[in-house]
């Protein structure tokens, strides 16, 4: 039995054209099933719905064998026990770094200020600015980032944006770009080694399916 | 709250009877197995100094050793995270033979985090090395003795994964790339993310880069091989290193194992240094036992010898088994009637497990997993279930 682990919303309807190239339907839309295990026209490969953070951790532990997840969740989880053949081209946005309207982003790295950056995804803002040689503070939330710098819990956010309708709304304006973001297919390492006659078939039809 | 001092510390943790007999006896099974193929017994020590522990083996070592301060001393010390390096420097400093040596321990180590999916930070490190020969008949005899070793231990649908670092390194020399950029690809390479090989690569010599790419697709059965063979670069480490792996390949088909090849795995580059390889097994989500070629270690202890070698890690290794169950025991009554008594040590004597039960004490023959007893019938004693 091949497990794909996947998530709701805008990843599973751009997954579906590709399950389709390698001739999986889901028997049941996710959307309106409440189910968690979604069984498939082919009895040996089922879908598996989770959050989309959790996808790498399903497929790292060989809970499921291949997985659809974004590059941001990849960065902030580390990759480990994973392969990512793929670039989907699926999903796509980018990481930016967002600051109020009126704050002078490029005087306040020159001054060298100590910046406090609100963000869901720690592990990558922090390499952002260390690479940027810049000290901030992180701090973590789960959501609604744009909020931060407007009641003066942080001077910027990272965080996704496709696009900015969110940012402009807060009064907030992208300063930044941390990196492209898309969907990348993941493999369970073990498993590629194990199931290979089973898997390397679906990898390939997704290949052919994104050219 | 009620101080919970009876609680361990994340990732550590008791093996209780059933499963610690079991180790043990596997432990001892895999010992016999290594000893009667010439490699001999070492026990290196629990700590010894930072330097000779992880030097010359790269950084993920030194992250995953604990350090204490030697009080006699004032230097510090770490706890071994892996024994391999011990085995090196035994070679290379206490046994000084200039001929073959082959050596294998077997002893817990420690690691400051869960080493991926083994979820403990004291694995049962077994493993087995051979120095002083450099061909690849070495490579094979290794080989070979992991198949056997893991086949002991009772493991299902062996596979064997096979890669040389030398194909990387000849193309990192051929394209002058630097060491940051060396490290970036490793990483991109060991996680097949051609997307990132191809971005990080844009900047070499376009057979280079293409070669780099390929790598990350160059995965699968024998075939694997032969298509390496005409995309790669005609370099003659490449063509050697490929030659090499199908010769290996070649010398397993007897022992019942899948075999395949994934050039662009590259674990343990820093210190490896030909033939690498990692063994799955079903009912196991990671690689259960990882060897290959590591030449260059022993230098940095005064003497590079060839070498290679395999380990595994027994405590994970047994989670692809079923679970373990408790010996069956025999229950003798309490007394000192001399039949009683010479009847329980021939018992003993036999193999079998027997516990007389003591005065005043309730025995729990499910506690004690006896299934059998003792009866005195028939004016001698006899084994009876219950």
């Amino acid at each position: 039995m091949i497990t794909i682990a996947l998530s709701k919303g805008r990843i599973f309807e751009e997954t579906t054209p590709l399950l389709a190239a390698a001739g999986i339907h889901a028997l049941e839309d996710p959307e309106s099933s409440r189910k968690l295990i979604l069984p498939t026209n082919r009895d040996d490969v089922r879908l598996i719905i989770v959050r989309a953070t959790d996808v790498p951790t399903y497929v790292q532990y060989g809970a499921a064998d291949l997985g659809i997840a974004g590059k941001d969740v990849l960065d902030e989880h580390g990759g480990e026990g994973l392969y990512q053949p793929l670039d989907l081209q699926i999903a796509k946005c980018k990481m930016m770094v967002a600051v109020r309207e009126g704050f002078d982003y490029e005087a306040s790295i020159r001054q060298g200020a100590r910046l406090k950056v609100v963000t869901k995804y720690v592990k990558t803002a922090r390499e952002h600015f260390a690479a940027k040689g810049m000290h901030v503070d992180l701090i973590k939330l789960y959501g609604s980032m744009e909020l931060g710098p407007l009641v003066g819990l942080a001077d910027v956010i990272v965080d996704l944006v496709s696009t900015g309708g969110t940012l402009r709304a807060n009064n907030l304006k992208a300063v930044e770009t941390v990196g492209d973001i898309s969907s990348r297919l993941v493999v369970n390492q073990a498993s590629l080694k194990l199931n290979r006659a089973q898997l390397q078939p679906i990898i390939d039809s997704f290949a052919t399916a994104i050219k | 709250m009620a101080m919970r001092n009876w609680l361990l510390p994340e990732y550590i943790e008791d093996v209780l009877p059933a499963e610690a007999a079991r180790l043990e006896a596997l432990r001892r099974q895999l010992l016999d197995l290594f000893k009667v193929h010439g490699y001999q017994y070492v026990i290196p020590p629990t700590l010894e100094y930072l330097e000779s522990l992880i030097t010359g083996t790269g950084h993920d070592l030194d992250l995953a050793t604990f350090k204490v301060v030697d009080q006699l001393t004032g230097r510090l010390m770490g706890i071994r995270a892996d024994m391999t390096p011990q085995a090196a420097r035994i070679d290379a400093h206490m046994l000084n033979h200039q001929g073959v040596s082959r050596l294998c321990y077997a002893g817990t180590v420690l690691r400051t985090k869960p080493d991926g999916l083994a979820h403990t930070r004291e694995p049962l490190q077994l493993g087995a090395e051979l120095f002083g020969h450099a061909g690849i008949e070495s490579d094979i005899e290794i080989h070979r003795l992991m198949i056997k070793a893991l086949q002991a231990l009772g493991l299902k649908e062996l596979h064997i994964d096979f890669s040389h670092v030398a194909i990387f390194e000849a193309l990192v020399k051929a394209g002058n790339i630097n060491a940051n950029l060396e490290q970036a690809l490793y990483a991109a390479l060991q996680s097949k993310d051609k997307a990132s090989v191809v971005l990080l690569a844009d900047s070499l010599d376009t057979t280079v880069k293409q070669a780099l790419m390929d790598l990350t697709d160059l995965n699968g059965d024998a075939s694997v091989l032969q298509k390496a063979e005409q995309q790669l670069p005609k370099l003659p480490a490449i063509s050697k290193a490929l030659a090499d792996l199908r010769i290996v390949a070649s010398q397993l088909n007897d022992l019942n194992v899948n075999v395949s090849f994934d050039l662009s795995e590259l674990r343990g580059y820093h210190y490896h240094s030909g033939i690498v390889f990692a063994a799955y097994a079903k009912g196991y989500t990671g690689p259960i036992a990882l060897g290959g070629r590591y030449d260059e270690v022993g230098l940095v202890f005064g003497r590079a010898r060839p070498a290679t070698g395999f380990s595994l890690d027994l405590r994970g290794a047994v989670t692809a088994l079923m679970p373990a169950v408790n010996a069956k025991t025999i229950l003798a009554p309490a007394g000192d009637d001399k039949a009683l008594l010479s009847t329980i040590e021939a018992l003993r004597a036999d193999g079998q497990v027997v516990i007389q039960a003591l005065p005043n004490s309730t025995s729990n023959i499910v506690e004690m997993s006896c299934d059998k007893q003792l009866i005195y019938s028939n004016n001698q004693w006899q084994v009876q279930g219950f």
